[in-house]
């Protein structure tokens, strides 16, 4: 067996081993040791990320596939894991000795995240997502407050709920094709694929990826736990967990393509996720909340490039992915600033006031970064948003494209709200202006020009994308 | 290679931004040097565009070509021909006079002029580019900085306006959004290019009128047809003087330019179908705009709405879909701007030296500030069309074609132009003439620096007023090849 090609998980597990290993024995560094060797250990993992790009082959009697689906999502999650930890330097929610447990469930969580992208049969599937899932509930609740337990407990809940779910349905898709790997199940279950068995099958473990996509009707934890979990665990959760719900998302589609019942089920889950994250996000004065409805309609925009499938559909999937992470990383770079600054764990919209007089620089990546979401050009989410409604329209989804298209209008009144508070009040009295350390500046500066740089050229990106369903595919 | 001067145009304004940003934000006067700069680049390179611009070929000139995105047929492309080239040297001499109209902005300048040249590459880049992806892409980039430009540094009810005038024109180019992708999907189609499209597609009666309304709505949004006006006076009364310059001036021009340039190109059918009710709605903004204008008590409401007004001469001039008409709504488009950027300049300055823009609180400016009001005049004179400005010969040509089309709507248009000089020479006579009120007396008249971008302006509308030919010249060959002639 070839080592290389899991290279990355190797470098993960090796990280997690030893950060047990330092649990055990009791013995929690200083936060200024630990954090930079954070660093360069993730570094670390990202330079392994990078030496298995391009890698491919089957793993584990088929059961794990390196190719470079796989490998452009490990690189995207080790980028948002690395922004994670880097974000994670001035963590004061979480005490000081709970440390270690906190790097270890996270470095936990973006290992089953990998998998998650190289996992082609159920069982494999199952394991990574629970791996993933497991360490983002503990995450979720480490801050120690009874009212972030809450939030925790819900996410717990409801997460394992849905992974019953899952198992139900993965039982039904079993049964029915006699075989748990995808490529079996697809090549069993074609005279089968519109039986109601199947179909129920398939929406039940779709079930468990949607509830990490946090699309409707799977949404209702994310604003809670946005909420009440320490700011760079939710930037965790926005970013990675999204990117890896996308990778098994798309691998199980384009293994299995979806029956037009199941793309009508697709379609209006897409459709009210989108109406209802806009619509509520409207009314909501709490940043992290108004960021988690946020990234419930960008749920629904996701789902429109998927359900359009084919080369086209999966690819700009893939790229508005890729420019998601980077855009909710650059809008949660703020909030972690601002919460940081004004010693609160959740900022209100009050709390931005002032912030182009008090640091031009993060007005400028929190006007950057919003205006992406929002689907502005020449940003990263726009050419994004372009590409994914393009390939939806090719296949006919032209009502939903509109809809889509006239959300993306709604939800800029939410956005330009929070501009407004950043440049047009006034900061309160006596409020100095922010510092910023210069390792920040240069990750805010690195973030803002990538989706500058991404919405302007993205033709390698979207030729990457093109090549990475190529080979993510069946054959 | 010969030399792109349609890039470089683009260009000198985002270079401009660039170093912008990179200049500290103390360094203000530094800020105005390169805005300016920027400014002159682009007017000389217009200029020069003017002069090399081969008015005896239809086609489009000077075509620049790079793909872009080859998957989804985005290509960098750009070209010119009659119809945006009289645009592009609108929106050089508006940002031109703009810097030198905004030199007095003390507040936030970097920011300020970071967003003017933002602002100004986005229609420059919608003005020259012939490929959906980029128009739409420029499009917003040209809509969006308006937000902050009104937020920021404007007055009147700015935060209610600013959001206004940003919802509306997203919902208008959400339209716009959806049309061009639909369009991208039609078989045949696959790509972005406007000329590919021309060739390949054949869009069947029915699909043209239904794309057709869809662009239409989506463009007339900006180009503030009636009923989709409402958010134009009020975003120019809140924006600062510059910015309502440019967004009266040129933004406003975009979305007729859009009618002309995507919609009519690609649905001729589409367009037939639909120019009787393009002609009605036309006349409502021309009559109704006139009738409001008269009613307002704030000087900037007025030549809101006047501009409302004006904008509806030129969809008359589109929805006639003859030559003589196209030709009559291009040159309003122009003259329109360069106009009513002069009026603001002169309406901005007024208000800067009296803290008023209210006729009742203004008067007798003429002996106070003579230069300031033969300049707000001579804007009022061409805005009711009078012989030797080019507003009359805009005007004169779309009457004459909208009277051989539609008889009845052409004839009450004119009587349209009774109440624009009434409303016209009634806030003349009020802020100009009569007694000297207290909060006018301390204006003191433009100096040279104030005094030299209004002069451009004047001489922009005497010059085409008196040569008409010249930029008829210009157009015509384009607007016929618009229409299969």
């Amino acid at each position: 067996m070839d080592w290389t090609l899991i290279l990355p998980e190797t470098a993960l597990l090796l990280l997690c081993v030893l950060l047990l290993c330092l649990m055990l024995i009791r013995k929690t560094p200083a936060a200024g040791v630990l954090s930079p060797l954070m660093g360069i250990a993730t570094a670390g993992v990202g330079l392994a990320a990078l030496w298995s790009f391009g890698f491919s082959g089957i793993l584990f009697f088929s059961t794990y596939r390196v190719d470079l689906f796989s490998q452009c999502f490990k690189l995207l999650v080790w980028a948002a894991f690395f922004l994670t930890v880097f974000f994670s330097r001035s963590l004061h929610e979480i005490d000081d000795g709970r440390r270690l447990e906190y790097y270890f469930f996270l470095s936990a969580a973006a290992l089953g995240m990998m998998m998650m992208a190289s996992a082609v049969d159920l069982l494999t599937l199952y394991v990574s997502l629970e791996l993933a899932s497991y360490s983002l509930y503990l995450l979720s609740a480490l801050k120690n407050r009874g009212r972030d337990a809450e939030a925790g407990v819900k996410y717990l809940f409801f997460g394992a709920a849905a992974s019953g779910v899952f198992l139900w349905g993965a039982s039904l898709l079993a049964g029915i094709s006699g075989s748990t790997s995808l490529a079996g199940i697809s090549e069993n279950i074609h005279g089968l694929i519109a039986s109601p068995a199947s179909l129920v099958g398939m929406i039940f473990v779709c079930f468990s990826f949607l509830f990490k996509l946090s699309a409707f009707p799977l949404h209702f934890w994310a604003p809670d736990v946005y909420e009440s979990a320490a700011t760079p665990v939710v930037n965790f959760i926005a970013t990675a967990s999204k990117a890896a719900a996308v990778a098994v998302l798309a691998r199980f589609l384009m293994f299995l393509p979806p029956s037009p019942e199941f793309v009508r089920a697709l379609t209006a889950i897409a459709f009210a996720s989108m109406t209802l994250g806009n619509c509520v996000a409207l009314w909501q004065e709490d940043v992290k909340r108004l960021l988690a409805y946020s990234s419930v309609a960008q749920a629904g925009y996701i789902l429109v490039g998927l359900l359009a499938a084919g080369g086209e559909g999966f690819s700009s999937a893939i790229f508005y992915t890729a420019a998601y992470v980077l855009m909710n990383a650059a809008a949660f770079f703020v909030v972690s600033r601002v919460a940081l600054d004004s010693g609160h764990d959740n900022p209100r919209l009050s709390h931005f006031d002032g912030l182009a007089e008090r640091s031009p620089f993060l007005a400028l990546v929190l006007l950057i970064s919003l205006l992406s979401l929002a689907g502005i050009p020449p940003l990263a989410g726009f050419t994004g948003k372009w590409i994914l409604f393009s390939a939806a329209m090719d296949k006919g989804h032209w009502f939903l494209v509109l809809w889509a298209v006239l959300n993306s209008v709604v939800s800029l009144f939410y956005y330009l709200t929070l501009v407004k508070h950043a440049y047009l009040e006034k900061p309160k009295e006596g409020l100095p202006p922010m510092a910023l350390p210069l390792a920040a500046r240069t990750v805010g500066l690195a973030l803002c020009l990538s989706i500058i740089l991404l919405g302007i050229f993205p033709n390698a990106l979207i030729s990457l994308a093109q090549e990475a369903v190529l080979s993510g595919g069946l054959h | 290679m010969p030399f792109p001067v349609l890039s470089s145009i683009l260009l000198s304004p985002v270079i401009g931004l660039i170093l912008i940003l990179l200049t500290p934000a103390k360094q203000e006067n530094l800020v105005r040097a390169i805005a300016l700069l920027s400014a002159t680049v682009t007017v000389a390179l217009s200029v020069y565009l003017c002069a090399i611009f081969n008015t005896a070929d239809p086609a489009f000139q000077l075509v620049e070509h790079v793909e872009w995105v080859r998957s989804y047929g985005i290509h960098y492309s750009n070209a010119v021909d009659g119809l945006n080239l009289p645009m592009i040297l609108l929106t050089s001499i508006v940002i031109f006079c703009g810097v030198l109209v905004s030199w007095t902005v003390t507040t936030r300048v970097k920011d300020f002029f970071a967003n003017m040249l933002f602002l100004v590459s986005g229609v420059f880049g919608v003005f020259m580019t012939t490929n959906l992806f980029f128009f739409f892409l420029f499009y917003e980039i040209a809509v969006i900085p308006m937000y902050l430009l009104i937020v920021i540094w404007g007055s009147t009810n700015k935060q209610y306006a600013a959001m206004k005038l940003t919802l509306y024109l997203l919902l208008g180019s959400a339209l716009m959004f959806a049309g061009f992708l639909y369009i991208y999907s039609l078989p045949g189609a696959q790509t972005f290019d406007l000329q590919t499209l021309k060739q390949n597609v054949s869009f069947s009666p029915e699909i043209q009128n239904i794309l057709f309304l869809g662009l239409f709505l989506g463009f007339g949004v900006l180009a503030a047809c009636f009923p989709f006006h409402v958010w134009s006076p009020d975003g120019h009364v809140a924006a600062p003087t510059a910015a309502s310059m440019l967004h009266a001036g040129v933004l406003m021009k975009l979305g007729a330019y859009g009618i002309l340039r995507v919609a009519i190109y690609l649905l001729p059918e589409g367009a037939r179908h639909w120019a009787p009710v393009i002609a009605v709605l036309s006349l409502c903004n021309i009559v109704y705009g006139a009738m409001v204008a008269t009613r307002q008590k704030d000087l900037k409401y007025i030549i809101g709405y006047s501009s409302v007004s004006h904008m509806g001469i030129v969809l008359l001039g589109i929805s006639t879909l003859t030559p003589l008409g196209l030709n009559g709504a291009v040159f309003q488009m122009f003259s329109h701007g360069i106009m009513t950027a002069l009026f603001f300049a002169c309406v901005g300055f007024i208000y800067d030296g009296c803290h008023t823009r209210m006729l009742d609180e203004l008067g007798g400016l003429s002996k106070q500030a003579p230069k300031i009001s033969a300049f707000f005049i001579i804007a009022g004179l061409c805005g009711l069309g009078l012989p030797g400005m080019g507003g009359f010969v805009a005007e004169l040509l779309v009457t004459l074609a909208a009277v051989s089309v539609y008889p009845w709507i052409g004839i009450t248009s004119i009587t349209a132009l009774l109440i624009t000089a009434y409303y016209v020479l009634t806030a003349v006579q009020k802020v100009f003439y009569g007694p000297l009120r207290e909060k006018s007396a301390h204006l003191e008249d433009v100096g040279f620096l104030q005094f030299f971008p209004r002069a451009v302006l004047v001489g922009c509308l005497i010059y085409f007023g008196i040569f008409p030919q010249v930029f008829i010249q210009w157009i015509s060959l384009s607007t016929k090849t618009l229409l299969g002639a």
